[in-house]
């Protein structure tokens, strides 16, 4: 893993103004130690991990969590992980599912949304059924495009892994 | 020759290669959802009961239980009962260095971060990279945002530099206790393979012993039930390595001490470890032993 930059308190507030704005609420950025790799990917890991070691270890393969990735319109396209975090205090840019539909997206599928909260067309929307964010897509005309990881979809696996 | 050994070692053989699994089990992840939340939600769809021996541990009976939008979450991670000891065993405290050697798929190393309290530092290693990728998206999943995920071979960690408070040494091995799971590794079972992981197992720990601090504490356990894979690695690391054998105490499971001999070799130490066979509580069985550094 190459880190390109750990981010300091203004870049951070960058960050969290940009959340701010798309869904009227801050991500808590600030509780964690906050840095950025190739490809504009935005990595969170926690305040007192010894995040130093990236330098001494040199198989390195990830160091926390995948918050999200800052896109070239200055939006960022959330985690699952990010868009939980965010969505405790969102205000907009939500799209409620129902059960059917839940199923569908958390499987990978587009689905249409149940209601909007001051959802805006062609942007990134956190996707919640009941009180769960189930992770992020794009609202478009009639439907919301599901952004769920190919390896994050829920599809026939083996139940035990140990 | 697995079952004549397995009769050398226990008087209830019998048991042993009968012994069912009736309940599937989970642990919460405390680090997304409480548990009484998490209880109330599944108890909606299956049948559901408490683990006696970890407060973070359920039994779960029903279908399709990683199919559900809580396991899609990451609010709870499908775990085998047993496996949820080890961490247990370590006294894990907040601000602790843990290195995790063998730590995928990532089941003990995100109940460790949870353990933490997402707080001080785990080294989640592993030597092979497709098994990362799956301790990777576990990690992930979990929100266990206090992991460093390395990929060396872990007999040579100690090459690296780090020096570590604890370390879980969940060792590859034959699985023999996974038998309550997979009936068909009777007739898979080889000798050679015994002997071939206990070459590793010494390996392992010896570099183990090297990566910690004095005082520190491993924590060594396997699903396998060879006295070559168990018994005699200690017996190598106490002698070998300069560590020391600490008892532990398992509270709520049914738990065995080690083999007190093995091919005339004599283990004084027997009751310090533990031993959990699959028909006590119809969990795999495991061996889990900790040691001290000098």
């Amino acid at each position: 893993m190459q880190i390109k930059k750990v981010l300091g308190s203004k870049e951070i507030d960058e960050i969290e103004s940009i959340i701010e704005k798309n869904y009227g609420c801050k991500a808590g950025l600030h509780n964690y130690r906050v840095f950025m790799t190739g490809e504009e990917k935005i990595w969170i890991v926690s305040k007192d991990t010894d995040f130093k070691l990236f330098n001494v270890i040199k198989r390195c393969y990830r160091i926390g969590i995948y918050f999200g990735k800052l896109k070239r319109n200055q939006k960022i396209k959330l985690s699952i992980e990010g868009a939980i975090m965010v969505g405790k205090n969102a205000k907009k840019n939500i799209v409620v599912v129902g059960e059917e539909e839940a199923v569908k997206f958390v499987q990978g599928y587009d689905v249409k949304a149940e209601k909007l909260i001051e959802a805006e067309i062609n942007n990134f929307v956190l996707v919640r059924y009941g009180n769960d964010i189930i992770g992020v897509g794009i609202l478009r005309e009639g439907c919301i495009e599901n952004l769920v990881p190919k390896a994050r979809r829920l599809v026939k696996i083996d139940e035990t892994e140990e | 020759m697995f079952r004549e050994r397995i009769a050398r070692m226990i008087p209830d053989a019998n048991a042993f290669f009968t012994a069912e699994q009736e309940w599937k089990s989970i642990r919460v992840n405390t680090l997304k959802i409480s548990k009484d939340a998490l209880l109330k939600r599944l108890q909606e769809r299956y049948e559901v009961k408490e683990m006696p021996w970890y407060e973070n541990g359920l039994f779960i009976k029903g279908e399709n239980i990683a199919k559900s939008i809580e396991f899609y979450l990451g609010y709870y991670h499908i775990q085998e009962a047993a496996s949820m000891l080890p961490p247990l065993a370590m006294d894990v405290g907040k601000k602790d260095f843990i290195i995790d050697m063998c730590a995928a798929p990532g089941s003990k190393t995100t109940q460790l971060a949870m353990m933490m309290g997402n707080c001080g530092t785990i080294i989640a290693n592993d030597v092979s990279i497709s098994r990362i990728r799956a301790l990777t998206h576990n990690i992930q999943k979990a929100g266990a945002a206090n992991c460093i995920i390395t990929n060396y071979d872990g007999r040579y960690l100690d090459k690296v530099g780090l020096k570590a408070d604890k370390i879980l040494l969940d060792a590859p091995c034959t699985a023999s206790g996974k038998i309550i799971k997979n009936k068909k590794m009777i007739e898979k079972w080889k000798y050679w393979r015994v002997k071939k992981m206990a070459r590793m197992q010494k390996a392992l720990i010896r570099a183990a012993a090297a990566c910690l601090e004095k005082d520190g504490i491993i924590v060594y356990s396997t699903c396998s039930v060879e006295p070559e894979e168990n018994e005699e690695v200690i017996d190598y690391a106490i002698e070998k390595c300069g560590l020391e054998i600490e008892k532990i105490e398992l509270k709520g499971i049914k738990t065995r001490h080690g083999l007190k001999e093995w091919n005339g070799k004599k283990f004084e130490w027997y009751d310090k470890v533990v031993r959990i066979w699959p028909q006590d509580n119809l969990t795999e069985g495991f061996f889990i032993c900790r040691l001290r550094k000098c």
